[in-house]
């Protein structure tokens, strides 16, 4: 028992790697996701239809066969040699980019039309448009929804340990399996994740409150 | 072109599908000049503004402001835009951002004003509207319908624009609100700022107007000066039309006059 607790602070430092995965994914998401949203909502029907066949693939295969893919298949296919975290980061933003772009279509979608209408008649471009008047109010309304997706590849990073990420779940499997004891190990990282959960979801919604605007949605 | 005529529309034709909502409509107006569009519903009024600074493109006819000609694919329809004012009947204030900014976005982003220029000229469009500065920080949706389109119309008159287009200023707004747009409207006119308005306010169209132009069916029926087109007009549409809205002279409780709000005068 007193092996296992002296153990704790090694499953912890996991969180460092577990952050990687996330932010990184999370980022990589947001720079893949945001582009692919506008496209799918202003692209011509061969843009359209090439994000679609994008989001469909990240969205239909589970995780874990997409790390192995592209960690034995893909990349190694292509000459490159990439180490286990930066595998799990690229598969995890393309992954969460499908996700994202849903998220930002939708909030685009909801931008009323006459936004639109009433900044072309003041004479602007419809990149003006796009980004000064549709994406700061399209961008508000996804953070609820971009909250979630912080909450989803937070849970989706411990996968990870099937590559040998050095994140909390590997950490805490190399605990359980060198010391015997697999009850408090497996009690310490579920908390773990539960506490990172909550606590980013409360940073993300500090993030909504300020940036929050009367009239939008959520606003009042 | 009369060198003082500073918006003209030529034959325009627009069909949504199969059905016809512009059926070869012209018109034009000159500097300083306030022109009335009264209509039924369907008559195509919303169409024909939209035609005019090309927010809806018109299948057929040609749209020039001032010299240049606006339907001819080489211009660049977006900078021509901003030398035309326009107010929804819905507002359309930008969500994101205060009374002041709404104002000042067009005169950084497309007049590319350096910002205390934009700033001054915000400021003095909103005073015109009788926006005061308690208000200027105010987000949309913290302002009444009559307040949202005071700052719509700032939002336009603040481009320096040759003419303002107005669709159905008055139509979303609760009653008691009606009065203080108006007011500004016809302030506006008086000042000679150019406009063409769709309404249905027969008493402002009275006071307001140089000419009414009544349109039926995607077309302009008759025009003419506003108390001939009101109390006498030639065609039978027309005074059923009057008929049924009825017609009223703009002081009584139900006058223009008699809604504009105390805080105005």
């Amino acid at each position: 028992m007193s092996t296992v607790v002296q153990y704790l602070p090694y499953i912890l430092e996991g969180i460092y790697w577990t952050f990687a995965l996330v932010f990184g994914g999370l980022a990589l998401g947001f720079i893949i996701g945001l582009p692919v949203a506008i496209g799918q909502v202003y692209g011509d029907k061969f843009v359209k239809t090439l994000l679609n066949v994008y989001v469909w693939f990240f969205r239909g295969v589970p995780l874990i066969v997409l790390l192995f893919l592209f960690f034995w298949g893909v990349f190694p296919a292509m000459g490159m040699k990439l180490s286990a975290l930066t595998t799990s980061i690229i598969v995890l933003g393309l992954r969460s980019g499908a996700y994202q772009s849903q998220i930002f279509r939708g909030a685009i979608e909801s931008v009323e039309e006459g936004q639109v209408v009433a900044a072309k008649s003041i004479g602007m471009s419809d990149f003006q448009t796009i980004t000064h008047i549709v994406l700061p109010q399209a961008l508000r309304i996804a953070i609820p929804g971009w909250t979630n997706e912080y909450a989803i590849l937070l849970k989706d990073s411990a996968i990870c340990f099937t590559l040998g990420v050095m994140e909390v779940l590997t950490r805490t499997r190399y605990v359980a399996v060198s010391t015997g004891v697999y009850f408090l190990p497996y009690v310490f990282a579920g908390i773990l994740y539960i506490i990172l959960t909550y606590a980013g979801t409360k940073v993300f919604n500090i993030v909504y409150e300020k940036y929050r605007i009367p009239g939008l949605i959520g606003g009042e | 072109m009369g060198s003082d005529v500073v918006l003209k529309a030529e034959n325009l034709h627009k069909s949504y599908g199969k059905v016809k909502v512009l059926k070869g409509v012209s018109l034009e107006i000159r500097r300083g000049e306030t022109k009335v569009i009264m209509g039924p519903s369907g008559a195509g009024k919303s169409t024909l503004l939209k035609c005019l600074n090309l927010l809806t493109k018109p299948d057929k006819g040609k749209v020039w402001l001032e010299n240049i000609e606006l339907t001819n694919p080489k211009v660049n329809i977006n900078k021509l835009r901003a030398r035309i004012g326009f107010v929804f009947q819905e507002f359309n204030l930008f969500h994101h951002l205060t009374a002041l900014e709404n104002v000042m976005i067009g005169l950084t982003k497309v007049k590319k004003l350096p910002k205390n220029e934009a700033l001054r000229k915000a400021k003095e469009a909103l005073l015109t509207v009788h926006i005061t500065e308690d208000l200027w920080n105010k987000y949309p949706a913290q302002l009444s319908g009559g307040q949202k389109q005071r700052v719509a119309i700032a939002r336009a008159l603040a481009m320096d624009p040759v003419v303002m287009l107005y669709d159905e200023p008055t139509s979303a707004l609760d009653p008691q609100l009606v009065g203080e747009v108006l007011q500004v409207i016809m302030e506006l006119a008086r000042k000679g700022v150019t406009g063409l308005i769709v309404t249905h306010e027969v008493d402002f169209a009275l006071e307001v107007a140089d000419e009414i132009m009544f349109m039926y069916d995607g077309k302009i029926v008759e025009r003419g000066p506003p108390e001939k087109i009101v109390f006498n007009p030639s065609r039978e549409v027309t005074r059923r039309f009057f008929e049924k809205i009825g017609r009223t002279r703009g002081v009584g409780e139900y006058g223009v006059l008699g809604r504009i709000s105390p805080s105005i005068i």
